[in-house]
C-alpha cells in the first residue's frame, strides 16, 4: 500500500488520514467517553514510527504498521486504565481481534469508513456548537492538530483547545454514542453534518493572509468528508449537491490566487489552472443531486458553480442562466449577502447601472454594515461607469471594513486604478 | 573514502508537539537521508534500558544512564562518506536533526 520508494517519501497525508481513521476506529472500540485515550494511543504509534523509521526506513505497509502499533498501545492502556475495569477483558478482546485483522482486508476498509462516518455524525450532534463540531471533526476524523486548526481559523491555540475540551466533555456528560440516529432524527443530523462540512470548506476557501497551505487542506478535508458521506448508504441528493458545489469551487482554488497570494478575479483567471479532475468529480455528483424533487441551497449553488465550470472561457459564461439561478437562490435564502452576489450578476447581464440600482436597497442593511464587499462591489460598478472619484470613495470605505490581507491588497490596487484615471482627467 | 559518524542527540519529548502531518514530514526528511548517495549506514539505538557502567571505589556500578538528568539522548547514528572532515560537517549541516532542535556530533571513524 505504501511504497517508501527511493525518495523515502510516504503516501501523501498518510499520517493525517491514518490518525483520523484510527482515532475513529479506536473510539468505537473504547467508547466515546474515551476519545482522549484513542487520540493518545494513536499519537503513541506515530511517535514510535518517528523514533524508528528515520533510521530503519518505513515498513512495507506503513499504514497497517501504525494501525497495529496503535492497537497494541490501546491494549496496554486499557489494561492499565482502571476506568474501564469491568469491561477491560471484552475491550481487550475486541482490540486484539481488530489488531490481527489481515492487511488490506476489504471488510476492515469498510469498517473504518463506517467508523469515520459515525464519528462525524457524533461530532455534529446538535448539543455541540457548530464551531466546536468543526474543530472536533478536524481533530478526530481529520487528524489535524490543535495548532493546525487554530492556524486555519486564525484563532489562538488555547481557544481551540478549550473548544475541544468542552465538546469532549459534552460527549461524556450527555453520553453521546456512535450509533446513527434513527428515522427523522437522522435527516436532521445529516443536515447539520452537511452544514458543518460546508462551514469547514468555506473557512478554507476564504482568502486569508499569506499562502498558508493549511487552508487548502481544510477544503480538501471538507471535500473528503463530503465524499465519505456521499458514498455511504445514507447519501441523499442534497449530499451530492454539496459535494458537487465543493468540487467545482475547489477546482478553481489554484486559479483564484496568484503566487504572491493576491486574489484574481474570475474574468482574469487562467482556466488552464482549473483542476479538470475536480470538475468532473463535480459533474458526477451534480448529476446525482438531480434525483428527487428537493431543491436545497446547495443544489442552487452547485448549479451556479456548474455554469461557471461549463464556460469554455471567462467571456463565454452564461450570465443569464446564472442570474436565473440567483433569483432562485434568493427565493430560498433571502439574505442580503445573496442579494449582493445577485447584483453582481445583474451587472453582467444588464450593465452596471442596473446593478447599482439592485444594491441600493442593501446600503442601509445592518447585516452588511461591516461587510467590505458591499462598498467594494459598488466601487467596481462605479469604476465601470467611469465615475472615478465616487469609485475611489467606495474602495476607501471598503478598506475601512474588516477584510483579509489579500483582499486589502486587491482593494488598494482598485483604488490606485481610480487615482490613475483621475490624474488622466477621465473623471 | 573516509567515513564519519553523525551521532544524533536530541530530546525525544520535543516530537510530541508535532501534528501527524508534521511528523510525517519529519520522518520523510530523515528517511531521505538514509537514501543519500553518501550514506553508508543508519541505526537507531533503543532508549531503554540505557545504562552506564562506572567503576566506583574499584567496584563496577550501573546507573540509569547519563540522560536521566539532561533529557537529551543519543538516539542513533548515521555513517556517511566524505572527502574530508570539513566536507562531512558541510553535509551534516543539512541534516534534519538540526531543524528539529537536536544536535549532530560529527566524528571520523579512525583510520577510515
Amino acid at each position: 500500500m505504501t511504497a517508501a520508494g527511493e525518495t523515502g517519501s510516504l503516501l501523501e497525508h498518510l499520517f493525517r488520514h491514518q490518525a483520523g481513521r484510527m482515532v475513529a476506529h479506536l473510539t468505537r472500540l473504547l467508547g466515546p467517553a474515551h476519545i482522549d485515550l484513542a487520540e493518545e494511543t494513536v499519537q503513541e504509534a506515530m511517535l514510535r514510527a518517528l523514533q524508528i523509521w528515520p533510521y530503519e526506513g518505513a515498513p512495507e505497509n506503513a499504514g497497517a504498521w501504525l494501525f497495529r502499533v496503535a492497537h497494541n498501545a490501546a491494549i496496554d492502556a486499557v489494561r492499565r486504565n482502571r476506568l474501564l475495569s469491568d469491561k477491560t477483558d471484552a475491550i481487550v478482546h475486541e482490540l486484539s481481534r481488530s489488531a490481527s485483522a489481515p492487511e488490506d482486508n476489504p471488510d476492515l476498509e469498510e469498517q473504518l469508513r463506517d467508523d469515520e462516518l459515525r464519528m462525524i455524525f457524533m461530532c455534529c450532534h446538535p448539543d455541540i456548537s457548530q464551531e466546536s463540531s468543526v474543530a472536533l471533526s478536524l481533530k478526530t476524523v481529520g487528524g489535524f492538530s490543535v495548532r493546525e486548526i487554530a492556524r486555519a481559523f486564525l484563532a489562538e491555540d488555547a481557544a481551540i483547545a478549550q473548544r475541544l475540551v468542552r465538546a469532549k466533555s459534552q460527549i461524556r456528560e450527555r453520553r453521546l454514542t456512535l450509533d446513527m440516529p434513527p428515522g427523522a432524527e437522522l435527516k436532521e443530523r445529516l443536515a447539520s453534518v452537511l452544514d458543518v462540512i460546508y462551514f469547514m470548506f468555506n473557512e478554507g476557501y476564504t482568502a486569508h493572509a499569506g499562502q498558508d497551505l493549511i487552508r487548502r487542506d481544510l477544503c480538501f478535508e471538507a471535500l473528503r468528508l463530503g465524499c465519505l458521506v456521499a458514498a455511504s448508504s445514507i447519501a441523499s441528493p442534497v449530499v451530492h449537491a454539496l459535494v458537487a458545489l465543493m468540487a467545482f469551487q475547489e477546482s478553481r482554488l489554484a486559479a483564484r490566487v496568484n503566487e504572491s497570494g493576491d486574489l484574481i478575479l474570475f474574468e482574469d483567471q487562467d482556466h488552464g489552472l482549473w483542476n479538470r479532475h475536480l470538475i468532473s468529480l463535480g459533474f458526477h455528483h451534480f448529476d446525482r443531486s438531480m434525483a428527487g424533487d428537493e431543491v436545497s441551497e446547495y443544489h442552487v449553488q452547485a448549479a451556479i458553480a456548474a455554469t461557471y465550470a461549463r464556460a469554455p472561457d471567462a467571456h463565454s459564461v452564461d450570465w443569464q442562466m446564472i442570474l436565473a439561478l440567483y433569483d432562485q437562490f434568493l427565493a430560498i435564502n433571502p439574505s442580503p449577502v445573496v442579494a449582493l452576489n445577485r447584483a453582481v450578476v445583474v451587472g453582467k447581464v444588464h450593465g452596471p447601472k442596473q446593478a447599482l440600482a439592485a444594491i441600493a436597497p442593501l446600503e442601509n442593511n445592518s447585516k452588511l454594515r461591516n461587510y467590505y464587499l458591499l462598498p467594494a462591489v459598488r466601487g467596481h460598478l462605479l469604476l465601470e461607469l467611469e465615475r472615478h472619484s465616487e469609485a475611489a470613495a467606495s474602495f476607501s470605505a471598503a478598506l475601512e471594513r474588516p477584510c483579509s490581507e489579500p483582499e486589502r491588497r486587491f482593494l488598494r490596487r482598485r483604488l490606485e486604478a481610480c487615482g490613475r484615471a483621475t490624474i488622466l482627467g477621465q473623471d | 573514502m573516509p567515513q564519519y559518524m553523525l551521532l544524533l542527540h536530541g530530546d525525544p519529548t520535543g516530537w510530541v508537539k508535532l501534528s501527524p502531518e508534521d511528523m510525517q514530514k519529519a520522518i520523510e526528511k530523515y528517511m531521505a537521508w538514509t537514501k543519500k548517495p553518501f550514506t553508508r549506514d543508519s541505526k537507531r539505538l533503543a532508549d531503554e534500558p540505557g545504562r552506564v557502567i562506572r567503576s566506583q571505589g574499584g567496584k563496577p556500578k550501573a546507573t540509569d544512564g547519563p540522560y536521566s538528568e539532561t533529557k537529551e539522548i543519543l538516539a542513533g547514528y548515521y555513517t556517511i562518506e566524505a572527502a574530508s572532515y570539513d566536507e562531512a560537517v558541510k553535509l551534516a549541516l543539512e541534516h534534519p536533526q538540526l531543524e528539529y532542535g537536536g544536535t549532530v556530533e560529527v566524528r571520523q571513524v579512525y583510520g577510515s
